[in-house]
């Protein structure tokens, strides 16, 4: 121990002083002997190296007890010359063979050790003795002359002298291992140092060989100790791993994300729910607000077309209408599309909608059709497997023929849509039985009609999914409602029909009465209900419209509502002038009837007589009814009109003297002419002076002159009647008085009894 | 627009179809349990081999594309390969698995002669579900079994005769053996009698 401290310094100042190559041929000569050895040994066992590093260990710690009992005998033979051997080797140490050549080597000496150690070395000694100490000798001369000798001399000597050591360090090994263990122990690690600042590579290449067993076994003896060892730079190393090759760290740790995970929530539950709750919660959250208000637009929209639809659909699948809501606003849709063979597993066709990741079809259909096989064979024998689920997604299975469709799709898939898809199938094989029947797993023989047909079942489902299909239930619906709709629309479109036949009779009834065939009057049934609108000028017209129509609704059993508008119509004043004028004409020619009218607008005054009430009354009506006579005033006697003209006479002559009287004949003529109808007896009042026979015989005279002037005057005699037989004679006679106003022919107008009018 | 949409959506499927099709052919491996059937198709498939024993549940589906040379051309096809459940005295194949194939590879094991005697019955089996289906013969785990004595087994079994098998081959899924050459081989039987038909 104490000489090893001694060597060591000189050993330091020693190796930096030359680096000389023939050292280096030494040691790589040491190392071609001994190195070939481990080498081969080594990727076989790694074990027999442990126990040199266990040797090595050991030796330098403070252990070794039983082999230094041993060495005793060994060190005093050798420590003069092994001290100068470490001398002349340190001098000239480059020795990178030494440390590599330490450990392999170190495995023969164990060998050695077993099998030398016993035997006495004292005669194989003796030979290289004597040239041990000529090299002392010579390297101590050496050493005297440093001082002077210049570096080149120096080296050359050492060169010299490296055979010899050669030779030296081998039999050395081979005699007395412990010795040199011993002096080289205490410069390894400074060896170790010296090399590595020199070459590091080649120090990692001798180091690397063992290093990966050294680290295997120091975690097999001590693993708290090099996980604390290692365990600062691991996630520093992590790092810059991640820095070079960023996708191989996910590469190699995501295999193993899913187990750790897994086992971490086998082992904390809750806190594996705490880490993740931030993320799921507020995805799950963001998922729900959106099909929340899906649904909310949903429920609101409850009385929509959408919305009845659901609540039948509800009622038929028997399912609640929340779980339907909940299913459109989840939504599904198609993902692919494949027919498939049914005996051999291969698609026949496949439609994959892009955008979503491409499924193998055919590892796919294989498995499909392994699965279906299976659940036939195994399962029940003679059904059908309906439908694959798994997670979100469906594979709705139908099978028809020889081929099967299988449509994955995300999401609950409507009732119409499986209808549709059947449909769909159906179709196919029946334009395409025989091309399915044949198929071969040669996609040319295909027919292109399949890829159509299948693509009409993945768009329709995109585009119109409300029309994609008219399932039989739906149909029947579609039949329902119809019905409910058309039946009432035939009883109203009957209605429509019967009514407007009532209004035509209506209109053309009303167009029949002269009177009120130039208004527009309009006829509507509705609702039990014959109404009547338009305008009239007069109430009596509305009356009459009604009255004509109230027989065509009672005949309909409709009540009749008269909507008429009497207004009041301005009429051209000459038509209404005409119209007075024709019918107090009219109404003249009665018996009995001698009116006069006189119009000023919107008033008739009706004056004259009309000896009937009857015939007032109807009078009375009928000039009420000539539009634009709002009123009218009957001023009408009941007698016959007063005839107040006297045709006077000078006494005692019964000659009419025209000059005086000719305004009233003409007068009485008027009046006769105006009322056909009239007729006029003519009495004769006398003076009653004279005879009563010449009284008479005047009277009978005047009369018939009175008469005849009438007659010349175009007035039928018929009508004009003498009563002259009689004489009246004055009230009181006054004698004072004129005589002439006693003598005259007074008139009174009647009217002859039918009989009499017609006998003219 | 939407015209142009539809056209790519259509393009992708047409084109291949039009301009080279492609034939797909199910082929069946069948044999006793711990033949080797699955080792066969992981080899011809992935080109991998484990010695670990795993038994198949069911049915596994495995796809390998090939080229086959025809007359004028080569002809591109898929080989989906169905490798079935080994069956044991104790449950028999589900024959439903065997429809459809073109093609069979029976699977023996060369250190057991008991799958060979099995050999013939599953040969049955196939050609009752598939009476124009080829029939490769698969003897297997020939890296176990020295050279001439391999010989005499190849010998022995030849004297069976059945028309529909095309060949038989020694195999090794482990050292790979004759593996691809003979899925080659039925892929080529196979495709001609899609030509001939």
């Amino acid at each position: 121990m104490d000489s090893s401290k001694n060597s060591s310094p000189d050993s330091n100042g020693g190796s930096s002083s030359s680096q000389l190559k023939p050292i280096d041929d030494l040691i790589d000569l040491l190392l071609g002997k001994d190195g070939n050895k481990p080498q081969a040994n080594q990727p076989l066992n790694s074990d027999p190296i442990d126990p040199f590093l266990d040797d090595l260990v050991e030796d330098s710690t403070p252990q070794a007890n039983e082999e230094e009992a041993i060495k005793p005998e060994e060190i005093d033979l050798t420590l003069g010359e092994s001290n100068g051997v470490e001398d002349s080797l340190d001098l000239s140490s480059d020795d990178s063979g030494l440390t590599e050549t330490w450990e392999p080597r170190a495995s023969k000496k164990t060998e050695q050790k077993d099998q030398d150690e016993p035997t006495p070395k004292a005669e194989s000694e003796s030979l290289p003795q004597n040239e041990l100490q000529a090299t002392v000798d010579s390297i101590a001369r050496l050493d005297l002359d440093t001082k002077e000798a210049s570096t080149e001399d120096l080296a050359d000597t050492v060169n010299t002298l490296i055979p010899l050591i050669v030779e030296l360090l081998q039999f050395k090994l081979d005699n007395s291992r412990e010795t040199i263990i011993k002096t080289v122990r205490p410069v390894i690690d400074r060896l170790i140092e010296e090399r590595i600042t020199e070459d590091s590579h080649q120090m990692a290449v001798a180091i690397a060989k063992i290093l990966p067993s050294a680290i295997t076994k120091g975690i097999q003896l001590t693993p708290e100790e090099i996980a604390r060892a290692i365990a600062p730079e691991i996630a520093l190393s992590i790092r810059e791993q991640i820095r070079l090759d960023s996708d191989a760290i996910s590469q190699t740790l995501g295999p193993e994300m899913g187990k750790a995970i897994k086992a971490q929530i086998e082992l904390e539950r809750d806190a594996m729910v705490d880490a993740l709750y931030p993320v799921i919660g507020s995805t799950i959250s963001k998922y729900m607000v959106e099909v929340v208000r899906e649904i909310n637009s949903k429920v609101e929209s409850t009385l929509s077309p959408a919305g009845i639809r659901r609540k039948i659909q509800a009622r038929i699948q028997g399912v609640s209408e929340a779980e339907l809501i909940f299913k459109e606003s989840v939504g599904y849709h198609v993902r692919a599309i494949f027919l498939i063979d049914k005996d051999s597993g291969l698609v026949i066709q496949e439609i994959q909608l892009p955008g979503e990741r491409h499924l193998d079809s055919d590892m796919i259909a294989g498995m499909l059709t392994a699965i279906r096989s299976f659940a036939n064979d195994c399962i029940s024998a003679g059904s059908e497997l309906d439908s694959i689920d798994y997670g979100d997604w469906q594979i709705p299975l139908e099978v028809a023929g020889y081929c099967y469709l299988a449509v994955v799709v995300a999401g609950e898939p409507s009732r119409q849509f499986i209808n549709k898809i059947r449909q769909v199938l159906e179709e196919i094989v029946l334009e395409h039985g025989t091309a399915i029947q044949n198929f071969d797993g040669n996609m040319a023989d295909v027919p292109p009609g399949i890829q159509a047909k299948l693509e009409q079942l993945s768009e329709s489902e995109k585009d119109k999914p409300q029309k994609s299909s008219f399932p039989s239930k739906l149909v029947v619906l579609l039949v329902l409602l119809g019905c409910t709709a058309l039946i009432p629309w035939g009883i109203v479109g009957y209605r429509v029909r019967n009514a407007h036949s009532i209004e035509q009779t209506v209109a053309t009834q009303l167009d029949a009465a002269p009177e009120l065939s130039v208004y527009r009057l309009d006829s509507e049934v509705k609702r039990g209900k014959l109404v009547l609108t338009g305008r009239v000028p007069s109430q009596y017209l509305r009356a009459q419209a009604a009255d004509i129509t109230q027989k065509i609704a009672r005949k309909h059993e409709l009540q009749l509502d008269n909507q008429i508008v009497a207004v009041n119509v301005p009429v051209n004043p000459s038509l209404i002038a005409g119209e007075i004028d024709r019918l107090t004409n009219l109404f003249n020619q009665q018996p009995q009837v001698a009116i006069k009218t006189s119009y000023r607008p919107k008033t008739l005054k009706i004056t004259g007589f009309i000896g009937d009430e009857a015939v007032g009354e109807t009078v009375y009506q009928s000039f009420t009814r000539i539009p634009g006579i709002e009123r009218v005033v009957v001023d009408t006697l009941k007698q016959l009109p007063l005839v107040e003209q006297r045709v006077y006479f000078d006494s005692n002559s019964s000659q009419l003297n025209f000059a005086d009287n000719f305004s009233k004949i003409n007068a009485i003529k008027d009046l006769l002419n105006r009322y056909p109808q009239l007729h006029l007896k003519l009495n004769v009042h006398g003076d009653g002076r004279g005879s009563n026979s010449l009284n008479q015989k005047l009277s009978q005279e005047r009369c018939q002159n009175v008469k005849t002037a009438l007659v010349d005057r175009g007035i039928k005699p018929a009508r004009l009647m003498i009563d002259c037989n009689r004489v009246a004679l004055p009230v009181s006679p006054e004698n004072d008085r004129a005589s002439w106003s006693d003598r005259y022919v007074s008139f009174r107008a009647f009217i002859p009894a039918i009989s009499t009018n017609l006998s003219q | 627009m939407l015209a142009l949409e539809r056209l790519s959506q259509l393009f992708p499927r047409i084109c291949p179809n039009k301009l080279m099709s492609i034939i797909t052919k199910k082929i069946c491996l069948l044999g006793d349990f711990n033949v080797g059937k699955t080792s066969l198709v992981r080899r011809f498939v992935e080109d991998k081999f484990s010695d670990r024993y795993l038994s198949t549940v069911g049915v596994k589906v495995s796809r390998k594309s090939a080229r086959v040379q025809t007359d004028t051309d080569w002809q591109q096809i898929d080989l989906l390969v169905w490798d079935l459940e080994g069956n044991t005295k104790f449950k028999s194949i589900t024959p439903s698995y065997l429809k459809g194939a073109s093609g069979s590879i029976i699977v023996a094991d060369l250190t057991r002669s008991s799958t060979f005697k099995n050999l013939n019955q599953h040969i049955k089996l196939f050609l009752e579900v598939n009476p124009k289906g080829a029939v490769v013969i698969a003897l297997n785990k020939a890296d176990l079994i020295p050279q001439e004595k391999l010989e005499q087994l190849v010998e022995n079994y030849k004297s069976h005769d059945f028309n529909r098998i095309v060949s038989i081959y020694t195999t090794s899924a482990k050292t790979g053996e004759s593996v691809d050459i003979m899925f080659d081989e039925l892929a080529k039987v196979v495709t001609s009698a899609t030509r001939q038909q």
